[in-house]
């Protein structure tokens, strides 16, 4: 395949180098297999394989970008003449440029796992009806299971530009999820796991399974509480939301426009010293690990907060040049219908000593959040948010009852502030892993 | 454009090993964008894309492949993976399907394609916009405006024999503004969109439109902030039908229905809603943003009256949904692209017009919050909860409009709000959407008329939402 791509990107660089422009081929050569199961049966199973080109153009700092699926001569051509022609109409920014060659990319032989070639179909479509099954026998209050399956991707990306960057890696990984409706005296709530690892021999179906039925069951029976202030224990999956909101609050994109509450705070302590983010694209096992990022630039393992403090900002090209630094590389996108913009890699808390039930042991009456909704409304530049909740009640140190229907209001700075207790349990969760999290304090908003 | 032969050749290999159905879509797509932004041009880009997805269908079951080489090498060893993922059947004799193209009940006249207007002239428009909405003052801080068209051709072959060729082209603009005054932030937003060439701009005017976002963003400046608790309700028809989209529209799709997910299983006949309530989606309604002549699959688009005076009459069915329960489908089977296997979505989704004048519903309401604009929000699907944003809210007191309100927010049951509507205005107005379902986003219209909601939960917290994305409502 790095053949075939790198035949494509030649002619791109070519082409650019007659027009007089600088430029830049992204090559995405991608194949997914999913498969969906209901009762046993195989639902839906699907295949796809597909390749594409993003030529993006800097003609005197004017930017141009198109993209195709077509990767013959005449479509190659026209893609680039396309972008060519566009970056006549787009404003002058001094800004744009495309990152150097000659990099030195880090070695990540754990990105490729030959053994999602290997095996067979027959045996990842089981993995999908072990997880269903294992969610369906967890528990009689199990009603439906509204999707289980399994899922794999392989990618391999090409970037040349004129500056003579190459680069070609290939990776790939896999993963399982079940979600599904608990049901009990006519209240129906929603239960879901989603497990996704780099290598197949980690996938477990079983836990998935066991995971999504407990998730949906806790929820029953729900009761309403009155409006307190609450110490509150953040779930892990619940700690990485939050984190969306700080890894818009951390991107130099936002920085730049004002549109981060974290602008003019580099050095200052913004959170509590337990407190400790890093972006990591070179991360062992990390989802989002790879030997570079979307314009090329190597993967780095950037400090984000560091007791507290607040490191730096994650920056691309772009933006690194408008501020005066180095690319942390950063620069991601979605797929080659894309420019790049600073985007997080594997975005990660630092875990601390304690366990999770020692977290949720000290609190005599407390919140335990389990699930937050509404979260992108959250406002990055007051850094306000108020968003629906659920959770479970914890009194003597113990999980109590389910509750549904209140919101949680606040401010993300006086939130990362109130942390008292960081947990040793790390997870990802697709791009972002946190442990649990305990805040001294939340509003919570009931009847 | 493909050769039928070449289609049908794919079928029959499609089913080399069995099967229930087997079908072809090709996809051959031209987009741009153009996206203003800080007073200058941020971006522009285009992209062309072509790809093919071949589904075959076995005991209600399905495997689906795609490729984006048309090549009949690719295209046949697509569907030999496709007939091999479901079955294990040896091989069938050779079949030749005879294919027969369908016509559509209505036109759509295209007059200018938007890939044939330069992007001098694309460019010219937005930024005309960015400074008409700039010239309401210093208080107007930031400016978006966002032009997406899109041109698609599809074809579609399946092993009933039906073969369907379309032609598909949206153009749609999104203005976005930010006013600020002594610390206050407050943000408005408009969009329209059509199936239309360039001549969407006989109709819509972008400097109006940038110019309504503005004037909205400013006049929320002085916006008191919103009461919070329950109480009546009236939502303007301009407001759109996010509400009976997002809350109730869904529940209504086959697949979610048959799953268990769905607040209307087992309700069919039963009665729903307030008698005032019909609710209908219809996929054939002139040029609005959710109109096809055929779905995905090649069903025609159709007009299906989903609740009538209340009482729960139809659901929205794609065909393996309709097969299922034994029905015809109501032609809502849809697709983003070639990459995605079809499944039950909306068109133009609507609460239809009642008898009341809109006014006397404002002067007839004691106390309530008029809301005119909505913003985003969430939904679960299985029990309909919901909670939206809104962006341009009023105080109603002793049935005046009284002083507009910021920061609000609603949150309900989207069922348990079709049974609390006691008016319904004989006014109708459309909102446009882009509709996320299973990780596929289709353009979508919803309307209603002014509506009454006895009580609803109105939270007081100001929110901003800052993207720009076309109304994306985060679903469960």
């Amino acid at each position: 395949m790095e053949s075939l791509l790198k035949l494509v990107a030649e002619k791109v660089i070519n082409i650019s180098y007659d027009k007089g422009v600088d430029a830049e081929a992204f090559l995405l050569h991608d194949r997914e297999l999913s498969i969906e199961v209901i009762n046993g049966n195989v639902e839906t199973l699907k295949q796809a394989e597909e390749t594409g080109l993003g030529v993006r153009v800097i003609n005197k700092g004017r930017l141009g970008f198109a993209y195709t699926s077509d990767l013959s001569d005449e479509a190659v051509t026209a893609v680039v003449n396309d972008a060519i022609k566009i970056s006549a109409y787009t404003a002058p920014d001094e800004n744009h440029r495309l990152p150097e060659g000659n990099n030195i990319y880090p070695e990540m032989d754990f990105i490729y796992d030959d053994s999602f070639n290997q095996v067979d179909i027959e045996e990842k479509i089981n993995m999908a009806r072990l997880a269903e099954e294992t969610a369906i026998a967890n528990d009689s209050r199990v009603s439906v299971i509204e999707r289980a399956g399994y899922e794999d991707t392989e990618f391999g990306s090409l970037i040349m530009n004129t500056n003579g960057l190459y680069a070609y890696a290939k990776g790939n990984f896999g993963g399982i999820y079940t979600f599904l409706v608990a049901e009990e005296n006519g209240d129906a709530q929603n239960g879901f796991s989603v497990m996704v690892k780099r290598n197949l021999k980690d996938l477990n179906p079983i836990i998935v399974g066991n995971e999504a039925a407990q998730n949906g069951i806790r929820s029953l029976n729900a009761k309403a509480i009155s409006s307190a202030k609450l110490p509150c224990i953040m779930e892990p999956y619940i700690m990485t939301r939050f984190m969306s909101l700080i890894a818009q609050m951390v991107n130099a994109g936002a920085v730049q426009k004002g549109k981060s509450l974290f602008a003019d705070k580099e050095g200052e302590m913004v959170a509590a010293p337990m407190f400790s983010l890093v972006d990591d694209g070179t991360w062992k096992d990390g989802i989002a690990s790879f030997p570079f990022d979307s314009e090329g630039v190597e993967a780095k393992n950037n400090e984000v907060i560091k007791d507290g403090i607040l490191q730096g900002f994650l920056y691309d090209t772009y933006t690194a040049h408008k501020s005066g630094v180095k690319s942390t590389g950063n620069a991601a996108r979605g797929s080659f219908r894309s420019l790049p913009s600073v985007g997080t890699t594997n975005f990660m808390m630092i875990p601390g000593q304690e366990s999770a039930e020692q977290l949720i042991g000290t609190i005599k009456k407390g919140f335990y959040i389990t699930e937050v909704m509404g979260m992108h409304t959250a406002n990055p530049v007051s850094g306000d948010f108020s968003v629906g909740a659920a959770g479970i009640m914890i009194e003597n140190g113990i999980l109590t009852y389910a509750v549904r229907g209140v919101t949680i209001a606040g401010n993300i700075i006086e939130f990362l502030q109130d942390i008292e207790a960081v947990g040793n349990d790390l997870r990802f969760y697709g791009g972002r892993a946190a442990p649990t999290v305990r805040l001294k304090q939340l509003s919570i908003g009931g009847e | 454009m493909l050769k039928k032969e070449l289609l049908a050749e794919v079928l029959d290999q499609a089913l080399q090993r069995g099967g229930d159905f087997a079908e072809i879509y090709i996809e051959e797509k031209k987009s741009s964008n153009v996206f203003c932004e800080d007073n200058r041009i941020e971006k522009v880009n285009s992209g062309r894309e072509k790809g093919a997805g071949i589904r075959v269908v076995k005991d209600g079951n399905t495997a689906y492949v795609y490729t984006n080489d048309l090549s009949r090498d690719s295209l046949i060893k697509a569907a030999i993976v496709a007939s091999h993922a479901l079955s294990t059947e040896n091989k069938h004799e050779k079949t030749t399907y005879n294919l027969t193209t369908k016509q559509a009940e209505f036109e759509i006249k295209y007059k200018q394609m938007p890939e044939d207007v330069s992007f001098d002239k694309k460019i010219e428009n937005v930024m005309q916009a960015n400074k008409a909405a700039r010239s309401l003052g210093e208080e107007i801080r930031q400016v978006t405006i966002a032009l997406g068209d899109i041109h698609k051709n599809i074809q579609i072959a399946n092993t009933d024999g039906d073969y369907v060729e379309d032609e598909r082209v949206r153009v749609r603009l999104i203005a976005s503004t930010v006013a600020h005054r002594e610390g206050l932030i407050q943000t408005g937003y408009e969009s329209a969109g059509s199936v239309s060439g360039w001549e969407i701009l006989e109709k819509v005017s972008f400097e109006d439109l940038a110019i309504k976002a503005a004037n909205l963003s400013i006049e929320m400046l002085d916006a008191k902030p919103a009461p919070a608790g329950r109480m009546p309700v009236v939502m303007a028809a301009e407001a759109g039908g996010t509400m009976v989209h997002e809350a109730c529209g869904h529940g209504l799709e086959a697949d979610l229905v048959q799953k268990g997910l769905s607040v209307y299983k087992n309700k069919m006949g039963e009665k729903v809603a307030a008698d005032e309530v019909t609710v209908i989606d219809d996929a054939t309604i002139g040029n609005k943003y959710g109109t096809y002549r055929f779905d995905d699959e090649g069903n025609l688009g159709e007009r299906t009256t989903l609740i009538k005076d209340g009482y729960l009459t139809n659901y929205m069915y794609d065909r393996l949904t309709a097969e299922k329960d034994g029905v015809v489908s109501t032609g809502n089977g849809r697709r983003e692209s070639y990459q995605h296997k079809p499944i039950p979505r909306m068109s133009n989704t609507f609460i239809e017009s009642g008898k009341s004048d809109p006014d006397e519903i404002i002067k007839s309401t004691p106390q309530g919050l008029l809301v005119k604009k909505m913003g985003g929000g969430q939904v679960n699907t299985t029990n309909g909860d919901f909670v939206f944003e809104v962006q341009e809210a009023y105080i109603i007191e002793k049935g005046e409009i009284k002083y507009p309100v910021r920061g609000a927010t609603l949150s309900g049951n989207g069922p348990v709000v079709l049974n609390e509507i006691d008016r319904v205005g004989n006014d109708l107005g459309y909102a446009i959407g882009t509709c996320g379902k299973g990780g596929q986003g289709v353009p979508v219209a919803d309307a209603q008329p002014t509506i009454r909601i006895k009580q609803l939960t109105v939270g007081g917290t100001s929110l901003d939402d800052e993207n720009l994305q076309i109304k994306r409502i985060r679903r469960k």
